[in-house]
């Protein structure tokens, strides 16, 4: 067994009884039945297709320790940077992991639209998770989702009503205050958009300072039917922290999920994207942005299941990798036999700025149906020369017509972020994160 | 001073001679108007004069208002003044045609020693500029090229020009791909920007343009070499005879 694990199971076992809804049976039974899980595998290594590129060594040995103090001295206005504009958006905040109840505002909510932390629900409604406890697991190397789903101290859970339409959007924050001792959070958010009901959530992980921690995320979306959920994730951690995430998303006939994910931070990003298209005539649209520079690595593993005719996916993945950045894409589509009248498009596309710099990307079909439109393409490329000239003739020299390049690279999913506060601060803080040229 | 003055002038792409002994000269406010069949090197001697690298120059010189032009590195001949207007400009994603025409202004503005141009100011300048051409404000929102016909990029080109109102244009097939309307569009633009310092370079294959902006001079280039200089009727010649009959002197 990992050193890393072994503390971890010990934490278990010693604060088991403080783990949010242990009293419930069902809780307590699902966490017990993932920490049996991760113990039986133990954490992934290399030597798993789905980890072949990304070291979990560090992981592994690191044994990082669970953050249970109360929330750290923050005024509202150092959170300012890393928050959607303010009067504009619903906010929870976890600091370190934990829901800071000062720090979030859920003033003017629509009636019957409940946001609330996580572990209250759990001691005080344990009955309400309990249909969402066991996650949709599609492998057998989710050492790190099952070892959230056994040590989730707190997160969101949201629930917008049938036939409600949330105006604002939501903004999840996580923000680490990191100390001498790196920390872990294990988040777990769930989402629930109920029938015909709208909603666009921004889940966001942040570090206040540089210092090293590890994010263990995960979130559970659940789309009811004609439900509609724009849901972006934004990864800009330290430049010392680690992020390992997992979203698997369930939808239902006729729901759309809008998904985005920007990353920008963090030494070693790896996040997994599980999306379920479980009734007619639900449609997926999945977009993703990675910037790395310095040694940063990062890792995108997407699964996308048809798993009911009629339905529609299309995704977009674009990295732009700097320095000695590493980054890893794999996009499996997976289509069972039988199923009729499947749209489903996978592109990625991929500029490296350095000879270093390396990405592997991994479209993976498997479709078992003939009744099927599917296109995938992959590109990966450094700079256009022909583009660089057409600049330079404009009067812009190499660097500003290499930043105005790469920019326009970025900004092809940028540009359709609405509404515009929302688009401005994500500009904002990538630029802030990033360490591009 | 001569705006451009090229000499003896041999340039090789790929290392295949393309211009062998090019002669010309540009004055202020004059404008030339070089035509010649395919391959005869027109693009090479537009890419040239802009500072597209893989044409090397083997022999000859170019001055640019009295200033060695083949030192300069291409953004260096667009802050001093030089454009070029491409035959096909290439697409930029996720560029707006509207961020790029802001950032080449203000490239330009820096090279001059002014300050940047204030948004609200900048937005008139262009105002104006692109209704001449047709050119409505969700079209100075669309990303540069990217979906344009052939005629739109050639009037994007054609914006560009007029908002950093160069001293010497060379406007490369600036007419292919265009219907009579935007022809004349297009004409009408480059004559407004006609005066007494600006010069330009028009590089075609067909008269039609010319009847529209009458060049002070017309230029046949084959060979890699201008072999045949006139006025006006020089080009009415050509459309009605072709190329043809100039093998011989070519040779």
């Amino acid at each position: 067994m990992s050193s890393a694990l072994h503390t971890y199971q010990r934490e278990f076992h010693d604060n088991s009884t403080h783990l949010p809804g242990w009293n419930a049976w069902q809780i307590r039974r699902s966490r017990q039945a993932a920490m049996q899980r991760v113990m039986q595998t133990d954490l992934p290594t290399q030597k798993l297709e789905n980890w072949k590129y990304t070291s979990t060594r560090r992981l592994s040995q690191t044994p990082y320790a669970l953050y249970t103090g109360g929330c750290v001295g923050l005024y509202l206005e150092d959170l300012d940077p890393f928050l959607v504009d303010r009067q504009a958006s619903h906010r929870l905040v976890f600091i370190n992991g934990l829901l800071s109840r000062r720090l979030s505002c859920l003033d003017d909510l629509p009636n019957a639209v409940q946001v609330a932390s996580m572990a209250r629900i759990a001691d005080e409604s344990p009955a309400m998770l309990s249909p969402w406890l066991e996650p949709v697991l599609t492998g057998h190397d989710q050492g790190f989702a099952e070892l959230n789903q056994a040590l989730w101290l707190d997160g969101a859970f949201v629930h917008i009503p049938a036939g409600v339409q949330l105006i604002k959007p939501l903004q999840l924050l996580f923000l680490t205050t990191p100390f001498q001792e790196p920390i872990v959070t294990f988040p777990w958010n769930l989402v629930i958009v109920g029938k015909s009901a709208q909603a666009l959530v921004i889940e966001s992980y942040l570090t206040l300072g540089q210092g090293a921690h590890f994010s263990n995320a995960r979130t559970t979306l659940v789309l009811e039917p004609q439900a509609r959920l724009e849901h972006l994730l934004l990864l800009g951690e330290s430049e010392l922290a680690w992020h390992v995430g997992s979203v698997q998303a369930t939808q239902k006939e006729g729901s759309r999920l809008d998904s985005r994910i920007f990353a920008a931070g963090g030494e070693l990003t790896r996040q997994e994207l599980q999306i379920t298209l479980a009734g007619a005539e639900a449609e997926c649209f999945q977009e993703g942005l990675f910037l790395a520079g310095r040694r940063q690595h990062m890792d995108l593993h997407s699964w996308l299941h048809h798993t009911c005719s009629n339905t529609r996916s299309r995704q977009l993945f674009k990295s732009v990798l700097d320095g000695h950045a590493r980054g890893v894409f794999n996009g499996v589509i997976r289509i069972p036999p039988d199923l009729q009248n499947i749209q489903a498009e996978q592109k990625t596309a991929n500029l490296l700025l350095t000879d270093t710099a390396e990405i592997d990307a991994k479209p993976q079909l498997e479709i078992h149906s003939d009744a099927v439109q599917c296109s995938h393409g992959a590109t990966v490329g450094g700079m256009n020369p022909e583009a660089m000239f057409y600049l330079q003739s404009r009067g812009l020299d190499v660097d500003a017509a290499r930043l105005l390049l790469i920019q326009g690279f970025a900004d092809e999913l940028l540009q359709t972020i609405k509404p515009a506060p929302v688009q401005e601060w994500l500009r904002q803080r990538l630029n802030q994160e990033r360490n591009l040229p | 001073m001569n705006i451009l003055e090229i000499s003896n002038l041999h340039v090789a792409v790929m290392d295949k001679p393309i211009l062998r002994g090019l002669e010309l000269e540009l004055k202020p406010g004059e404008v030339h108007a070089i035509m010649g069949p395919n391959g005869s090197g027109k693009s090479t001697l537009a890419n040239l004069l802009a500072g597209r690298e893989e044409c090397q120059v083997t022999a000859g010189s170019v001055f640019y208002q009295g200033e060695n032009l083949l030192v300069m590195a291409p953004e260096e001949r667009a802050g001093k003044g030089l454009f070029l207007g491409f035959q096909n400009p290439v697409e930029l994603p996720g560029i707006s045609n509207v961020r790029l025409l802001k950032e080449a202004f203000n490239a330009r503005q820096r090279h001059r020693g002014l300050p940047a141009m204030d948004a609200l100011a900048f937005r008139d300048h262009l105002d104006q500029r692109s209704k001449r051409l047709g050119l409505s404000g969700e079209w100075l929102l669309r990303p540069v090229n990217v979906g344009f016909s052939g005629g739109e990029k050639k009037r994007n080109e054609l914006l560009q020009m007029m908002v950093l109102e160069p001293r010497l244009a060379i406007l490369d097939e600036i007419d292919s791909g265009l219907d009579i309307d935007a022809l004349a569009l297009v004409a009408e633009g480059i004559n407004a920007m006609r005066d007494a310092q600006r010069s330009m370079l028009l590089i075609t294959h067909y008269p039609r343009l010319l009847d529209l902006v009458h060049p002070d001079h017309v230029h046949v280039l084959m060979e890699g070499r201008i072999i045949l200089s006139g006025g006006m009727a020089l080009a009415q010649d050509l459309e009605k005879q072709g190329y043809g009959w100039l093998e011989e002197v070519a040779t």
